[in-house]
């Protein structure tokens, strides 16, 4: 079955972010001492970046590194979510559809996805803490302020469903997916006028 | 200025297309458009379809603006969020300002009809009371409303399931609130012939949903009302305290605004559903002598509740809702229902927190072993729809008593899992919580709070903002549709409802949108009589 690509009901947790003192409070005040905002909405892309069209490299690195954290699926004899399913195309596709806001909210979750590690980890960003840091890193914001868990929730539902939406995935779910031209199901097509 | 003579054919003798719709889509539109009718209807989802088809069949000449897309069930893909997509408001993306309820409404032609799961409620007759108590609605009594459910139901092939539409995942709710001594009963659904195929929330690709899109509309455009989607009506014109037409713009695929169109019409119907009517009336500037317009939003937060059961249970097969436990329906004993609904596997990621890693993966490896109940409760109409500048703002913080009710739904739903034999539960969270047994229940759900970004919300049924009421104070429109402020300006959807109904509200809307038709029907003449005055319109 071919993967369409939308924008779905991903980015509600990202809502927060958009109120102005959380913005100035956390992401500007907090955090851009150490990376400047310059880099927030970059797009100079590294080579091997080019093949997606709408996630920076920075933003790249860490959704994929995100992605393997969350999703070790050769370990469960699973298509792998980086190398057979095309999670990230998908990603990069959905994230090209976005609203200009919700593209946004995306880029500056990201951005404080990479970079809240600082502030506990040695300056260390996110895409570069080994596997054990990194699980407890993500494991830390699904349990922190509530906006660090809307992030969190998001970016998770955001990678996990950009996998499993892909027909490769579920055989090993026993899903079978849209059902209705596989079972040749009859229309029925309008109702007839009401008898007044 | 372009006109554009809209031909209104005579209903005598009408008969519906066997199948699709006639819809003049947006992006055929070009410049400035002028039409002109008695009725222009805003929406075409359970309010307006209704209003549609029965002010047509009574001779009026109706225009239907939609703003979403005309999608045939050909093209619907039953992938979830594809369809979020491409028929949902927000493409599915419309939350609360706080980003924990996700607001889902159909936005397409047939609106909300189209992608719901087909339950089919009447008001409960402890709301309606409550409703004339509280709000003045002396009318709205069960004897009064009854032919009108009935009329509904009988139009819409409204049935209670049979046995073999309660898939697995409903036979195990059976079981779990036999076992506990709760009262447990099919749902009824306005469906025919249903295939079992799961995929309701995606959108009938057959027809057997009796939405408004295979019903009301083209039972509508049979007795000569037009349809124009991807339509964006901005205001609503008036003239001296009377209705006068709506100012609207045609968008292309793309969201760029091709045409600017403008409705004549002495009778306007908002029926734009619970968040877009006030904003549509609050950008008019119009109808809100009692300020308010955009407040009392209430919208039944639900959870799913899943859980997982020794035997695979495959809840994304068989007809999508089976059976509902009402033991908690009345507000005395909780004022909350439990909904046994199935789910799909991409579904299955957003109910819970499972952990990440090798959790998350062992936790969608047993997706076939899960099962879940949605809970609805009725909350309190604490929130407002607003505008932001030019965004919609949706106001809607869990009031702390309603939270008290989520707690009571979900131990609720927990204890009917166990007693069903599941062996875990999952709770709505963003916090990676289980629960393995009755005795760890309260000790696991003492650790929700009620703050952002704890439980995993979503509304399908917003309602409240426009409420009914016969205190011109205290309500925006009066008991039979029409404002209170603006004569011949009518609001016909779940805006109307003056407190939350506990319930799937589909079938309320439509009994209330016959009768509300059937009320402006006999007022005719005033709208009709008055159209032909003079100009200088506001608003």
């Amino acid at each position: 079955m071919a993967t369409k690509i939308t924008t779905p009901a991903l980015m509600a947790g990202l809502e927060p972010l958009s109120r102005r003192s959380l913005l100035r409070g956390v992401a500007l005040g907090g955090l851009a001492f150490s990376t400047g905002c310059s880099r927030l909405f970059g797009r100079k892309d590294a080579p091997e970046a080019l093949k997606y069209k709408h996630l920076s490299e920075d933003e790249i690195r860490t959704i994929t590194r995100l992605t393997e954290v969350l999703l070790p699926t050769e370990q469960h004899g699973l298509p792998s979510a980086l190398l057979v399913v095309p999670t990230m195309s998908n990603l990069d596709e959905m994230t090209g559809q976005m609203q200009p806001q919700s593209r946004e909210l995306l880029s500056l979750a990201l951005w404080i996805f990479e970079n809240r590690p600082k502030m506990s980890f040695k300056f260390s960003r996110f895409s570069k803490l080994d596997d054990a840091k990194a699980r407890e890193y993500v494991l830390a914001m699904q349990d922190g302020a509530f906006f660090e868990r809307g992030i969190t929730s998001t970016l998770k539902t955001f990678i996990t469903v950009n996998y499993w939406r892909d027909s490769r995935t579920w055989p090993g779910l026993d899903y079978t997916g849209p059902v209705t031209e596989k079972w040749g199901v009859r229309r029925l097509g309008n109702a007839p006028l009401p008898l007044v | 200025m372009k006109t554009e003579k809209v031909f209104f054919s005579d209903s005598v003798g009408a008969e519906a297309r066997k199948e699709g719709l006639d819809v003049t889509q947006g992006r055929t539109l070009s410049g400035d458009v002028n039409l002109s009718a008695d009725v222009v209807v805003v929406g075409s989802g359970a309010g307006g379809a209704v209003m549609a088809y029965e002010l047509a069949r009574a001779g009026l000449r109706v225009i239907v603006l939609e703003a979403g897309p005309y999608v045939p069930s050909s093209e619907f893909s039953e992938d979830f969020t594809e369809s979020l997509e491409r028929l949902y408001a927000d493409h599915g993306s419309q939350t609360n300002k706080d980003g924990d309820l996700l607001v889902l409404q159909g936005a397409c032609v047939g609106g909300s009809t189209v992608v719901n799961g087909c339950v089919s409620f009447r008001t409960p007759d402890f709301i309606l009371r409550d409703w004339q108590e509280q709000f003045g609605l002396s009318a709205l009594t069960p004897e009064e409303m009854e032919p009108y459910f009935r009329k509904v139901e009988r139009n819409l092939s409204i049935e209670e399931n049979a046995g073999h539409e309660i898939a697995r995942h409903s036979q195990l709710a059976l079981a779990g609130a036999k076992a506990l001594g709760w009262s447990v009963k099919p749902f009824k659904r306005n469906i025919r012939d249903c295939a079992l195929t799961g995929h309701c929330l995606s959108g009938c690709k057959t027809d057997r949903k009796q939405s408004m899109l295979v019903t009301y509309l083209p039972w509508a455009v049979a007795h000569g009302a037009k349809i124009f989607s991807d339509v964006t009506v901005t205001q609503v014109i008036s003239r001296a305290g009377q209705a006068r037409g709506v100012i609207a713009e045609a968008k292309d695929s793309s969201g760029t605004t091709v045409a600017n169109i403008r409705v004549d019409a002495p009778i306007v119907v908002a029926a734009a559903g619970a968040v877009q009517t006030p904003l549509l009336l609050l950008r008019s500037d119009l109808a809100n002598g009692s300020d308010q317009v955009g407040r009392n939003f209430a919208c039944h937060p639900s959870m799913y509740v899943g859980a997982r059961y020794p035997e695979p249970v495959y809840a994304w097969r068989g007809a999508l809702l089976g059976v509902y436990i009402d033991e908690f329906l009345p507000p005395e004993k909780g004022g909350f229902i439990l909904e046994a609904g199935g789910l799909g596997a991409v579904e299955m990621t957003l109910i819970t927190e499972p952990g990440s890693g090798e959790a998350f993966l062992d936790y969608m490896e047993d997706a076939k072993y899960y099962s879940g109940l949605v809970t609805l409760i009725h909350d309190h109409n604490v929130g407002r729809i607003g505008w932001d500048g030019d965004n919609k703002r949706v106001d809607y913080q869990l009031a702390d008593v309603d939270f008290d009710s989520m707690l009571r739904a979900i131990k609720a739903a927990a204890q009917v899992h166990f007693a069903a034999g599941a062996e875990e539960v999952f709770v709505p969270s963003t916090k990676p919580l289980r629960i393995r047994s009755v005795e760890e229940i309260d000790q696991v759900l003492s650790e929700l709070s009620n703050a952002p970004q704890v439980l995993r919300m979503v509304s399908y049924h917003p309602q409240g903002t426009c409420r009914m009421g016969s205190d011109p104070d205290r309500s925006v429109v009066a008991e039979h549709g029409e404002s209170h402020d603006i004569s011949g300006l009518y609001v016909a959807d779940a805006s109307l409802l003056p407190t939350s109904i506990i319930v799937n509200p589909q079938v309320t809307v439509y009994a209330l949108a016959s009768r509300i038709a059937d009320q402006l029907i006999a007022r005719r003449e005033q709208y009709l009589g008055n159209a032909s005055k003079g100009s200088g319109e506001s608003g």
